[in-house]
């Protein structure tokens, strides 16, 4: 029974040890970089041809093919979270007592010297030891007496930097916390299309309504923004809601975000059978169509061009803007290629009874919707980081303590001592700068 | 952009170059053969090409109409601006003028690197117009100036065991345990200014394509300068500043973060590489 007590609080121990955080976070910080030269999610035989087939399959034995995700990157991220926890647990009383200690005035000399080093000066009288705690820059000073009955003053400040640290490992635990949730229960889904369509999300109630699509161009042809305006309905409740989706700029509902991820164009597909139209549907650039009332035949608008223009090496768009509209098709009968070729506006194709033309292109939308409960916990992990560090490095403890000498007829002047463990030697330089005369 | 702006905007340029390599050859003048007044000129060369520098980034913000900082031209030239900002600060307020001798060469190879580049003024994508990108940007040109200045003391911290002791080492150049405080409040800055780099980065990710981390080279890469510095300071704390190992950390910190911005640009892919 002692020896498991003893082993459990051997491993408690080192878990709560720093030592034991400096080898997590080298370790991690290689594996983190390992993971950025090797290319992730290859498959074994790509990483056979890249390097050898002995070295492809250690990558793969040992999740070297996606470092993040791995069994071993994931347990020491795990490590890490219990290192911090365990660290942060055993140092709560200490950082109270501490924290309780700075903001009583010591009341004997032996209190004093315990809470200020061996930093220590002469002055004159309570005046100029005020003084010297105004230039060292405390702004409140506390007046009292010791238990001895001597006069004495107390300056104090950076009480809440003690907990920098404290809060900088808590900020740093939620994250990865909020991170780790968010990866396992994030939902993910796609959808594109039209303006008019209407659009079913993944195996959710919710369907989006795609009400019009925008690409902005400027005057040199580039893109200035992507703006699709939707309309979402939950078909469980009826609720709707409408909102634009931008680059940069998500619409959010439903706890869901809506990102206007990509575009692309499409155009109308107009089948006619002996002069009467069959069908007209449309279809995104690199889709196809089924004719109605012979499926082997199949139309694939292979790739649109905005502003067409033939070149030695084959069709190209010349711009972004709609000038000259090329359709380049293919078309499918069993399987096989049957032709290809680019129709421009107007232009038909016939096969047999058939006739297809082209008409009416315009920019597709794809949206991406996602859902990550946990995203917030993550910020908020990053802003309590960030909170942290600002009070461990901004707001260090500094106290100064000033008291009579003496006591009775004995006056003859007053002492003054200063602590700032985590100043240095640049807080001992000040302290000797200012009691010595030149600190003003 | 108009084209005298652009004009402007390379004279400024090119004479604040030479400014900062005319301040470089003083300091390394004043640090090689003990010589005060060097010294005095560099540093006054260093302020009046920080103030031109300046003037050139506001010009060509204006020119373009946002913040200077987006391509690999903007954002090295920045770089250097912050790293010099730092410097300065840090020169004047520790009153420490051999930190200009080590952190001179790099502020010149990084404006040097920025003279290779491209100064095209390109109109911008829609995911990089962002008002994260503003903040995103600047505090990281705060945060790697602050981490080249660590670097630089850090290197002076490990030079000065192998120093010989005279007057004018004894005058110019702190005793380790200063330097390792100076290095430390450098890297504080720049580990804070890192964090809000990471988070604001994040913030644009998340609104622009959706995810906050996805493990892109770049953001992979400032997660390892971040967790380096991690380490750095825990080693400072566990060892205490007669120790090497946290000087050596803060410099394979900064090797970290020039790879961060170069070597990740040019050898691994990612949706920051600018091209
Ligand atoms: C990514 C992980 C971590 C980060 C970012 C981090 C950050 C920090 C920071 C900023 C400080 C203050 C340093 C200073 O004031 O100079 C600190 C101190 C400290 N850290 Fe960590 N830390 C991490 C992990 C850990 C872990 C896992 C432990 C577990 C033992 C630990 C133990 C300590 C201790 C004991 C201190 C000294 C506290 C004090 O001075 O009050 N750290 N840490």
């Amino acid at each position: 029974m002692g020896d498991i007590v003893t082993t459990v609080k051997k491993t408690w121990k080192i878990i709560s040890s720093m030592g034991f955080a400096i080898g997590l976070l080298v370790i991690l910080a290689v594996s983190c970089a390992l993971g950025s030269f090797l290319p992730q999610g290859e498959t074994y035989a790509a990483y056979a041809e890249a390097y050898s087939e002995r070295t492809a399959g250690w990558i793969v034995a040992l999740g070297l093919d996606d470092v993040y995700h791995s069994p071993w990157f994931l347990a020491m991220a795990a490590f890490l979270c219990l290192n911090l926890l365990a660290c942060n647990l055993v140092r709560i009383p200490q950082i109270l007592r501490r924290f309780r200690a700075a903001g009583e005035m010591p009341r004997t000399a032996a209190a004093a010297e315990a809470a200020a080093d061996q930093l220590t000066a002469a002055c004159r009288d309570s005046h100029q030891a005020e003084e010297w705690m105004h230039s060292l820059g405390f702004r409140k000073i506390r007046t009292g007496t010791t238990e001895d009955g001597r006069e004495c003053r107390y300056g104090v400040r950076g009480r809440a930097g003690l907990w920098g640290a404290w809060v900088c490992h808590l900020g740093v635990l939620l994250l990865i916390l909020g991170f780790g949730l968010g990866q396992t229960m994030k939902q993910e889904y796609t959808v594109y299309g039209l303006p008019g369509d209407s659009l079913q999300v993944g195996d959710t109630s919710y369907v989006v309504t795609i009400e019009d699509f925008t690409v902005d161009l400027r005057e040199d042809d580039t893109v200035e923004q992507y703006t699709a305006d939707i309309t979402v309905r939950d078909v469980s409740t009826g609720e709707s809601h409408r909102d634009t989706t931008s680059v940069n700029s998500p619409a959010r509902m439903f706890g869901l975000t809506f990102y206007q991820n990509s575009t692309g164009w499409a155009a109308g597909i107009r089948v006619d059978k002996n002069g009467e139209l069959l069908q007209d549907e449309n279809v995104c650039a690199g889709d196809y169509l089924t004719v109605a009332d012979l499926p082997d035949l199949v139309i694939m608008l292979t790739a649109f061009y905005p502003d067409l223009r033939m070149t030695d090496q084959g069709p190209v768009s010349a711009s972004s803007a709609l000038n000259n509209p090329g359709y380049l098709y293919m078309v499918y009968y069993q399987g096989q290629v049957l032709g290809m070729n680019v129709l421009t506006e107007g232009e038909q194709v016939t096969i047999d009874d058939y006739t297809v033309t082209f008409h009416d292109p315009q920019n597709y939308t794809l949206l991406q919707i996602r859902r990550d409960p946990f995203t917030p916990l993550a910020l908020l992990g990053g802003l309590v980081t960030i909170l942290g560090l600002l009070l461990a490095f901004y707001f260090p403890l500094t106290q100064v303590w000033a008291v009579e000498d003496g006591s009775g007829e004995e006056l003859n002047g007053w002492t003054v001592r200063g602590r700032c463990p985590k100043g240095g030697i640049l807080f001992r330089e000040r302290f000797k700068e200012v009691t010595q005369g030149d600190g003003n | 952009m108009a084209i005298n702006n652009l004009a402007i905007e390379n004279g400024l340029f090119t004479v604040t170059m030479l400014l900062y390599f005319a301040a470089m050859i003083l300091y390394f003048i004043f640090f090689a053969m003990q010589r005060e007044r060097p010294a005095s000129i560099a540093a006054i060369l260093q302020t009046v090409g920080f103030a031109l520098h300046t003037a050139a980034l506001i010009i060509r913000g204006i020119g373009a109409g946002r913040l200077p900082m987006t391509n690999q031209y903007e954002f090295a030239t920045s770089f250097a601006w912050g790293l010099c900002l730092v410097c300065l600060i840090f020169v004047h307020r520790y009153q420490f003028r051999v930190l200009g001798t080590f952190a001179t060469p790099v502020i010149f190879l990084i404006i040097g690197y920025a003279a290779m580049q491209s100064k095209d003024v390109r109109e911008l994508m829609p995911a990089l117009r962002s008002g994260w990108l503003g903040f995103h940007v600047s505090t990281a040109i705060i945060a790697y100036g602050a981490f080249g200045v660590s670097f630089a003391v850090s290197m002076i911290f490990l030079l000065r065991e192998r120093m010989k002791d005279n007057d004018f080492l004894k005058k110019h150049v702190p005793q380790k345990e200063k330097l390792d405080m100076i290095s430390y409040r450098a890297v504080s800055l720049g580990l804070l200014f890192l964090s809000f780099t990471i988070v604001t980065g994040a913030i644009w990710a998340e609104r622009a394509w959706g995810t906050y981390w996805s493990w892109d080279p770049k953001e992979t890469w400032s997660l390892v300068t971040w967790i380096i510095y991690a380490v750095y300071l825990h080693l400072r704390l566990r060892r205490g500043w007669k120790d090497r190992s946290a000087a050596i950390f803060a410099v394979i910190g900064f090797i970290c973060v020039i790879f961060t911005y170069i070597g990740v640009n040019t050898f691994l892919p990612g949706v920051h590489s600018y091209k």
